[in-house]
């Protein structure tokens, strides 16, 4: 009996019970679209931190002072200690491989340039301009050692660097100039660049090599003074190859908390393994220490403290607009519950003269709006699923991964709410006399 | 009259209303929330953008470096008064520099080369937020024996918070006691922080520096205003915003914007459907009403005017006190987000009266549904 009246119910008034239905899809759709665009948030903003640069600097161990002012290196090249490329393949074996974005070594000559654009009287006095070339990669395919290759370069660690022109390919003799040096010297792109490195004294440690200028680099930095050429060829003008002097790491990380900030080494084995296996930016410095013998790995504290401070905040912003955003789809959903019972005085008037109680009509009530919460979850979730993608990919530009752990949750909150809203109306209309309501007031 | 009948239909229709009005009201108070904290917001967090140091730089013009002597370029000290002068409440820190590169005697080793940076170290602590240091910070910008060695500089001439430096310059030699060690994890880890009147005479370039960081919190159009009001009044130096930081902060604040944008967006399609929801089934209730004004000869505009009415003012109803909880809400969230309040912004209220009375206007049209009803059929009671 109790399901055959729900069943004519929905039988007898289709469309209205299909435009309560709409409008709970409506609103569980909004909860479904924020909720997925904010359990995707985190990631995310982490992303896009990314343009900040490296936050992981790799520097041999037993190292001299470097003599660095604003990222460029002007120790001779023969102090100091150097690290070897062949090694750099295995940063992608660590435990967080997939969060390291990019790396790019680094490596200064101490160079004097001469350049076609060199006046005659200077270039007959053989003396050329002190310059810094730093060697790097833009983006050079890294051997893995599971046999793959990775690109990586300063075009992921560097990414606000512009060149005007092209980018140098790998290994060529080419280079690019930065736009202050570039600019005080007169070099365009097209020109042609002779570097010398080594001591004028013993002409046997000389090295010299003709560099084809193909961009001018403007970084908004101190690298605007140098000129930028392949790693390959600065190793070979410091007379080092397969070395290098500096790594820059980009990685994804998790904001520090109280946890992450203790000493790894006085950690009880169950923390260890939990700090170990959360993408801190101390724990991946420790990885990537324990795959490169000989090196010292230290967070870039600027960027990473800075990082985890706004990410902090921004991600608590992003949770409480969430929240906003479902109180005002749970109204939503409860006022046209609401709205549904009240409309529907009439019946519960009837219900009663015919000698229904309190309790049964509530039942059937609730029953029914729980139905309709269920079919506009459903629908809502697909809605929703739409909706975050429009949102993630207007916010993001990419969509976000899709939860199908949502499904219930918003489920649950559909029947929660829908029963909530309509718990007040139906309460009221306990108290109804059937007599005036079916006399129509 | 016509303020009697709408009283009238308010008090007839209460419930329904309660509930448009219960609808347009949080609605209101969600909206007005994220709006004055989307205007707030911006300001923040440009300032928690900060924590990532320096943001602009001033150096001596390119030109004037090729065509100078000196090595590296230097400017006057002047240049760092001038810019004082402009010192604003957006300006959160300016330090300058003059590095050099001092030796050190090393005990049982050879002199050992190092950086020396010469800043006031009060502005630095300002500015480089994310140093950390084992001792203590220099509080003091003036001529003071005391300074600040990174981690690695520290290492290698083997000193530790307490005990005495030796720096030498061509023929000077001064001494100074390491207050504390800077950990950074960048080039700051390999020199020695001093202060700049030290620094200068150590080199012997007494009111020289060699460029000028500021630390300046605002958007990105703010900051390019600002920079372009202190290129202006320094002709002959060249200032630089730091990209790296400009370019990311633009990013993540337009990130933010939209974000916001569309979650103020969502929230007023739902009270707008809610409003919507509600009003058709006030309509339907109402027919017998529009039927009996209709018999007395009310004309439809004048019944419709009268229904608009009733939306209007709800929503301006909504919208007042939506905005008052709104501005409670948003302090509680400014609260938990960035730790401090949230300023009450005065034009946030209009925008969102008008934007809940747009609301209600736009729910109030299933009342159309009412130009339809014939008086007689009404009244017959079918």
């Amino acid at each position: 009996m109790f399901l055959r009246i729900v069943r004519e119910s929905f039988a007898r008034t289709p469309r209205r019970k299909v435009l309560t239905a709409a409008a709970l899809a409506l609103g569980m759709a909004v909860a479904t679209g924020t909720l997925s665009v904010v359990l995707d948030v985190g990631d995310r903003l982490a992303l896009e931190f990314r343009s900040l640069g490296a936050n992981l600097l790799v520097t041999p161990q037993a190292d001299t002072l470097p003599l660095e002012i604003g990222g460029v290196d002007y120790r001779p090249v023969d102090a100091g200690s150097y690290l070897p490329e062949t090694e750099l393949g295995k940063l992608k074996t660590i435990f967080w491989r997939n969060n390291i974005i990019g790396f790019a070594p680094f490596l200064e000559v101490p160079v004097e340039a001469q350049t076609s654009r060199t006046p005659a009287e200077a270039s007959a006095a053989r003396s050329g301009l002190q310059a810094t070339l730093l060697g790097t990669w833009y983006k050079h395919a890294v051997a893995l050692p599971d046999g793959a290759t990775f690109a990586t370069g300063v075009a992921k660690t560097h990414p606000w660097w512009r060149v005007d022109g092209r980018w140098f390919a790998d290994g060529a003799a080419e280079c690019v100039v930065g736009a202050a040096l570039a600019h005080r010297v007169g070099i365009k792109p097209g020109d042609t660049v002779d570097v010398r490195a080594g001591s004028d004294s013993s002409v046997a440690t000389r090295r010299s090599a003709t560099l084809q200028v193909v961009g001018i680099l403007s970084t908004g930095g101190p690298e605007d003074e140098v000129l930028v050429a392949p790693l390959e060829v600065a190793q070979k003008l410091a007379g080092r190859p397969g070395s290098f002097r500096r790594l820059l790491v980009s990685a994804l990380t998790k904001p520090e908390e109280e946890f992450a900030r203790r000493d790894p080494d006085k950690m009880s084995p169950a923390e260890y393994d939990r700090w170990f296996c959360t993408p801190y930016i101390s724990s991946i410095a420790h990885q990537v220490q324990l795959v490169l013998p000989g090196v010292e790995a230290r967070p870039i504290r600027r960027v990473a403290e800075g990082e985890g401070h706004i990410l902090t905040r921004l991600s608590a912003l992003m949770w409480l607009m969430t929240l906003a955003a479902l109180v005002a789809a749970a109204l939503a959903v409860g006022a046209t519950s609401a709205t549904t019972v009240i409309e529907r005085r009439a019946e519960v008037g009837l219900m009663k003269a015919l000698g229904a109680g309190n309790g049964l009509v509530g039942a059937f009530f609730l029953a029914e709006q729980a139905l309709l919460a269920l079919a506009g979850g459903v629908a809502g979730y697909a809605l929703g699923l739409g909706l975050a993608q429009l949102l993630g990919r207007s916010v993001f530009g990419v969509p976000p991964t899709q939860r199908l752990i949502l499904l219930p949750v918003i489920l649950a909150l559909a029947v929660l709410v829908a029963l909530a809203g309509s718990l007040v109306p139906l309460r009221r209309a306990a108290r109804y006399e059937p007599a005036p309501v079916l006399r129509g007031e | 009259m016509f303020w009697r009948v709408l009283w009238k239909l308010f008090r007839a229709s209460r419930g329904r209303l309660g509930v448009a009005l219960l609808a347009l009201g949080s609605g209101a108070a969600v909206c007005s929330a994220l709006i004055n904290l989307q205007l707030d917001a911006e300001r923040k967090l440009t300032r928690e953008f900060r924590a990532l140091g320096a943001n602009v730089i001033v150096s001596p013009l390119r030109e004037a470096r090729a065509a100078g002597n000196e090595s590296p370029p230097l400017m006057s000290e002047s240049v760092y008064r001038r810019i004082g002068a402009l010192r604003s409440a957006r300006v959160v820190a300016v330090a300058p520099y003059l590095y050099l590169v001092a030796r050190s005697p090393v005990v049982n080793a050879a002199e050992q080369r190092v950086i020396v940076g010469g800043t006031m170290l009060d502005e630095v602590r300002r500015m480089a937020s994310w140093w950390k240091i084992e001792g203590q910070w220099v509080e003091a910008r003036e001529h003071t024996p005391r300074c600040l060695v990174g981690r690695n500089a520290a290492r290698q001439l083997g000193v530790k918070p307490g005990s005495t430096l030796e720096l030498r310059f061509a023929d000077r030699s001064e001494v100074f006691t390491v207050a504390g060690v800077v950990i950074a994890g960048g080039t700051e880890d390999n020199q020695v922080f001093v202060n700049l009147p030290r620094a200068q005479e150590l080199a012997g370039l007494e009111g020289r520096i060699g460029l000028v960081q500021l630390s300046v919190s605002g958007s990105p159009f703010e900051l390019e205003a600002f920079t372009s009001r202190l290129a202006t009044a320094l002709p002959g130096f060249e200032v630089r915003p730091v990209r790296q930081l400009a370019e990311a902060e633009g990013h993540l604040l337009g990130r933010i914007r939209v974000l916001i944008l569309s979650a103020v967006i969502l929230i007023l399609a739902l009270t707008t459907l809610c409003v919507l929801a509600t009003m058709a089934a006030l309509a339907m209730e109402r027919r017998r009403d529009v039927g009996l004004m209709k018999a007395l000869g009310g004309s439809m505009s004048r019944v419709f005017r009268l229904f608009l009415t009733e939306a209007g003012s709800l929503g301006v109803l909504g919208g007042l006190l939506g905005y008052v909880v709104g501005i409670l809400l948003s302090e509680w969230m400014g609260r938990r987000v960035f730790g401090v309040g949230v300023t009450p912004r005065l034009e946030v209220l209009p925008l969102t009266v008008a934007l809940m009375v747009g609301v209600a206007l736009a729910g109030a049209l299933p009342l159309r549904l009412l130009g339809r009803v014939r008086p007689a059929v009404i009244l017959r009671g079918e």
